[in-house]
């Protein structure tokens, strides 16, 4: 078998303090290369947590391991992107700035960056809105320039944390739409955390469900419906309703 | 700005005028007591090489003071909030010294640095330093904590956290500190001037007072309020320049 992009082993986490917390319990998956995986859970399951590990930014109790790309991931790599809910643009830099800064923090040769930035700006439709600030975007735009601060850097794994959670509806269902079109050009391996069941369907390949505080997964659904999905057909296959009735069943929702 | 920015407040300062020189003649104020606007204003032009003098030695003394006053205050809260030790040691040192009536280490000063220059220097300085470093100090920890990860997850240095990150994050701060030790920094050299000078409005004050001048005390009064508006504004204008807010 090929190894995962990802591969997460017997990850459990219990932050100290004088009640301590036991946010996961030995929680383990793997994710092929270029597959889409979403994690899914109730809020407070620790799902964060383990995004948080698998990006390195924080360590998994001993006994626990997390690779990625082959390498084992103990502090954040150039492999992983990670993009959470609220946003990381910063205020005082435009749009193309934003994006360039993680390329410039990681000092790539200014030609390259150049060359990258050009590239994305049309992918996530912001060539018009470059010299914009963030305050001046829409939070959809937002978003997308924020998922731009994260591929400049070409990670193989994008990690997002609901990161169109903050949004309308409306707005989450045309980001997911072109979040599926990106990872079908891109070909990234695709780790997110959401509590959306109908999102986690729509988008994934698999579907790992966690339980309450401490996270276990109880239970991996791979989600066999044909691609391209497009919303209208999709969501109107039987199927489609079959996977979300069986997901509401596995996390208690009636 | 808009006209109304400018004429609403004229149109008060100009009622409250009117209100002073018809009071002084309606209930017969005596002159050494509240000279009628009219003369305050005559002894204004009358002197006004004299007091123009005096305004530009004070200017001084608070710029200079001011300036050292923001470079240190930047400098002190950048290193408290950099290095712990300093945050153990030299911060506290700083808050108790806060607690200190300035004004009573003025006399202080001038048995120390005589009654030139630099005792009014080191008064504009100390009461403009603390809020700088303060508002520093705020700014540099009010950094929202999910930039702070994000900085971290694409692998910055902490230096570079810092110069591309924690600073400008927190330079509205700093500039409402810088603001705020402007009028501080007047206050501070005309406290100075007050306990022992040869020069400078705030020893014109005292002159003027020395001599039943009620008239030149007043014109002196408004030199110092005309002064200390325009340097707040110098200052408000540098500050727009930062117009990043909410992170």
């Amino acid at each position: 078998m090929v190894a995962g992009a990802v591969s997460v082993r017997q990850v459990s986490k219990t932050f100290g303090g004088a009640q301590p917390l036991h946010a996961l319990q030995g929680v383990s998956f793997e994710v092929p290369p270029g597959q889409f995986v979403s994690v899914l859970g109730p809020s407070g399951c620790g799902k964060s947590t383990l995004l948080r590990i698998v990006a390195g930014l924080i360590a998994p109790d001993g006994g626990g391991a997390v690779e990625v790309m082959g390498h084992a991931q103990s502090a954040p790599s150039d492999d992983v992107g990670v993009v959470f809910q609220t946003h990381n643009m910063l205020p005082w830099l435009t749009v193309e700035q934003n994006i360039r800064l993680a390329a410039e923090v990681r000092r790539l040769p200014a030609k390259d960056i150049d060359a990258r930035v050009e590239k994305l700006l049309p992918v996530l439709r912001l060539d018009r809105f470059r010299k914009h600030h963030p305050h001046q975007l829409s939070g959809g735009m937002r978003q997308r320039a924020a998922l731009g601060q994260i591929l400049v850097l070409l990670p193989q794994v994008l990690l997002l944390d609901e990161p169109f959670g903050a949004l309308d509806a409306l707005t989450r269902d045309q980001l997911n739409i072109e979040l599926l079109r990106l990872w079908q050009d891109l070909r990234k391996t695709v780790l997110l955390i959401t509590h959306s069941i109908a999102e986690a369907v729509f988008l994934s390949d698999r579907v790992l469900v966690m339980s309450d505080r401490p996270g276990r997964i109880i239970e991996e659904v791979a989600v066999d419906l044909p691609r391209p999905r497009d919303p209208q057909v999709t969501k109107e296959d039987p199927e489609f309703t079959r996977y979300v009735v069986h997901l509401q069943k596995l996390m208690g929702v009636t | 700005m808009r006209w109304r920015d400018i004429v609403d407040p004229a149109i008060l300062l100009l009622l409250l005028a009117v209100m002073w020189e018809k009071a002084v003649a309606i209930f017969g104020i005596k002159q050494y007591l509240l000279p009628p606007l009219s003369q305050v204003l005559d002894t204004l032009w009358q002197n006004r090489t004299m007091i123009l003098q005096q305004s530009w030695i004070t200017t001084g003394e608070i710029l200079i003071g001011y300036f050292w006053a923001v470079v240190g205050g930047i400098l002190i809260g950048l290193a408290i909030f950099a290095w712990p030790t300093m945050r153990r040691t030299v911060y506290p040192l700083i808050v108790l010294f806060q607690g200190l009536p300035k004004v009573a280490l003025a006399p202080l000063f001038v048995v120390w640095f005589g009654y030139g220059l630099t005792s009014k220097v080191l008064m504009a300085f100390l009461f403009a330093f603390f809020p700088v470093v303060v508002s520093t100090l705020g700014g540099l920890a009010g950094t929202p904590e999910h930039l702070v990860e994000h900085f971290r997850a694409i692998r910055a240095s902490p230096m570079t956290a810092f110069l591309r990150l924690r600073i400008p994050a927190a330079l509205p701060s700093i500039m409402d500190g810088c603001k705020t030790a402007m009028p501080l920094a007047v206050i501070g050299a005309i406290v100075g001037e007050f306990v022992g000078a040869e020069n400078g409005l705030g020893h014109l004050i005292l002159a003027a007072n020395a001599n039943a001048r009620t008239d030149l005390l007043f014109a002196a009064l408004i030199a110092i309020s005309v002064l200390a508006g325009m340097l707040y504004l110098v200052v408000e204008l540098a500050a727009k320049r930062i117009w990043w807010r909410a992170l």
